[in-house]
């Protein structure tokens, strides 16, 4: 169990986080950078104090305003990765991971040997950090935090410095590790595809809060309102109204709907996430579904692995004020596949569980 | 066209040549200015006999300057690595002023450094009667000395060890507690480790400033053979009496600064020692 509540004032913002789990899994902070992510970290690991609230780390409590308990950094059996500057740099790889080991040397050794072969680094432990790729860095600062056996692990975008093909390597094994080891960890990082990638939870975190915890899924199909649906990447925010229990109003138009928890009649916000609008050739079969818009692409762009496409319905229009409707994104080998740099007149279909409404 | 092109590029070519020969002419100007009186200094004393090096006047010297520049060498490490953590570590409203105050004694006339000290621990001076009802009298002793050349040299540890201190990441040692490792430990195990360089560093330029102490000495210590003549109290009396042994112990305190300034480049790339 992992129960946060953390209040702190500094200049000019104001961290007021609350988040409770069950632990032993992947807990994801995600959220730009500036909106107190690290902060919070720091305040677990008890770099800065803060003014009000708790810390409980299953049935210890590491910090408690009303109860007068602050543990130093040095009591509290949290393990961390950062980014950058994590070794010490006049240790070796080894020396490095025994730093915090206490005991008699032979089980050290021991320890430090299980260690490097679990992180794959029995070579390198003569080595100096500087003598290390980034990779094997992180994963001698990674070996360092786990050999203290934390009841926590806090990672601070440990992989944003590495080059693609490691991050994406690292993130792989430390999902393994967690798995084998059942250690719970506190992952913060501004990469959408990593968070989502990693976390069996997720919190989105905005000015020093928490905007919406869940699982990643969950939060990509289902952002709790406009501002999360923003930060995570859903392209189409379309003002809409409720006029049915199935049925909304967009624009000029009116769709199909999942049934509504919202009255009739009240201003919401349509979420489309841009890669689930259906394309659909206007010759196709003619059964036509209620929610299907004729239109044109308008112009697009690739950032290699996706296109991103605008299109614009021809009557009917679902955001008349603007010169388009919809962002639709495909990946490039179907944009090949169905020729859509010839062919720009389509139709487009928006499934009633696509269409996801939040408030405002 | 083209022609004009040439000669304007040919033209910038012989000027940028003519600065470059401008610049050379002044480096080896100042560099000759440098080292000639270095230069004299070595062809006088290097074919001295061995009896200039073994004279009583010379080894009592050496002697002497060696013992009190270690001293107060080790006084300003045990006194200045504190102080230079706190000043690199903490931010406290006093802190330009202690800052400052720090500094002033390397860029004060050695010999108002003597006065002062006269007026603080002479006979006459503030703390003159409280120390001779102790049955201590401080000037014009060994002490003195060695008080003279802390006052003199300690600033330069202190700067050299409070940049040593201030390079040492705060998230180094941040890991460290987090790891287990109380404060103090971490302090001798991360921090230590990584300033040693700033720190040796401090203390060679400690010794060597020390080692060449000459206005606040004579003033506060005096100039006794045996007893208060440093080096180059040596070497300024034996401008009348001893030249040559003035010759031996310049040359001395030449290799010494020189060797010294070389080991602190070597082991500072940074160059942190000077401040």
């Amino acid at each position: 169990m992992l129960s946060l509540d953390i209040h702190k004032k500094f200049d000019g913002f104001e961290l007021a986080l609350t988040l409770s789990t069950p632990s032993e899994k992947i807990i994801v902070l995600f959220g730009a950078s500036g909106s107190g992510k690290s902060l919070t970290l720091a305040s677990i690991a008890g770099f800065i104090t803060p003014d009000a609230g708790r810390i409980q780390l299953g049935e210890r409590v590491l910090f408690d305003a009303v109860g007068g308990i602050n543990l130093s950094p040095q009591a509290r059996k949290i393990g961390m990765v950062r980014q950058d500057l994590t070794l010490f740099p006049h240790l070796s790889a080894a020396d490095n991971i025994a730093y915090g080991l206490k005991g008699p040397r032979k089980d050290k050794e021991r320890r430090v040997r299980d260690l490097l072969e679990l992180m794959r680094l029995t070579s390198f432990g003569a080595r100096k950090p500087t003598e290390l790729s980034g990779g094997q860095q992180q994963r001698v600062a990674l070996a360092r935090a786990l050999a203290i056996e934390p009841t926590l692990l806090l990672l601070d975008e440990p992989f944003s410095a590495l080059d693609l093909a490691t991050r994406i390597e690292l993130r792989r094994e430390l999902k393994e590790l967690q798995q084998r080891l059942r250690t719970s960890m506190l992952f913060v990082t501004h990469d959408l595809g990593e968070a989502a990638l990693l976390a069996d939870e997720m919190a989105v975190i905005e000015s020093g809060r928490v905007l919406q915890f869940a699982p990643p899924n969950q939060i990509l199909r289902e952002p709790s309102n406009a501002r999360v649906a923003q930060i995570v990447g859903v392209k189409n925010i379309l003002p809409a109204k409720i006029i049915d229990v199935n049925a909304v109003r967009i624009g000029e138009r009116i769709f199909e709907t999942d049934p509504v928890k919202f009255p009739i009649g009240s201003q919401v916000r349509a979420c489309i996430r841009a890669e689930r609008v259906l394309l659909i050739r206007p010759e196709g079969p003619s059964r036509v579904h209620p929610n299907t818009i004729a239109g044109e692409l308008l112009d697009q762009e690739s950032d290699g692995n996706d296109v991103m496409l605008r299109f614009r319905a021809d009557d009917a229009r679902l955001q008349p004020e603007l010169d388009f409707d919809l962002h639709i994104d495909i990946p490039v080998y179907v944009y090949e596949r169905l020729h859509l740099s010839r062919q720009r007149h389509w139709l487009v279909t928006l499934k009633p569980s696509v269409l996801h409404l939040v408030t405002e | 066209m083209s022609t004009s092109n040439l000669t304007l590029s040919q033209f910038s070519l012989r000027r940028l040549s003519g600065k470059r020969a401008l610049l050379l002419a002044f480096s080896t100007l100042l560099i000759l200015f440098l080292t000639l009186p270095l230069v004299a200094l070595v062809l006088r004393a290097l074919p001295l006999g061995i009896e200039a090096w073994t004279s009583r006047a010379t080894l009592d010297a050496l002697q002497l300057s060696l013992t009190t520049a270690t001293i107060a060498t080790l006084i300003a490490f045990g006194i200045g690595t504190p102080v230079a953590y706190v000043l690199a570590r903490e931010n406290f409203r006093a802190k330009p002023i202690v800052d400052t105050l720090i500094d002033v004694p390397m860029v004060l006339p050695p010999s108002v450094a003597g006065l002062a000290l006269l007026m603080a621990f002479g006979r006459r001076g503030l703390l003159g009667p409280p120390l001779a009802a102790l049955g201590l009298e401080l000037p014009f002793t060994i002490a003195a000395v060695i008080l003279a050349e802390t006052f003199v040299a300690a600033p330069f540890y202190v700067r050299s060890a409070k940049a040593g201190f201030g390079a040492v990441d705060r998230k180094l040692e941040q890991m460290s507690e987090l790891l287990g490792v109380s404060p103090f430990r971490t302090w001798l195990r991360v921090t230590l480790p990584l300033s040693a360089p700033a720190l040796f560093g401090g203390l060679l330029m400690t010794w060597a400033r020390a080692l060449g102490e000459f206005g606040a000495t004579i003033m506060f210590a005096g100039n006794f053979p045996g007893r208060t003549q440093t080096m180059p109290l040596a070497i300024y009396s034996g401008l009348e009496s001893n030249l040559d042994s003035a010759l031996v112990l310049s040359l001395l305190l030449v290799i010494v600064s020189f060797g010294i300034l070389f080991v602190v480049r070597a082991i500072s790339p940074k160059g942190i020692t000077l401040g």
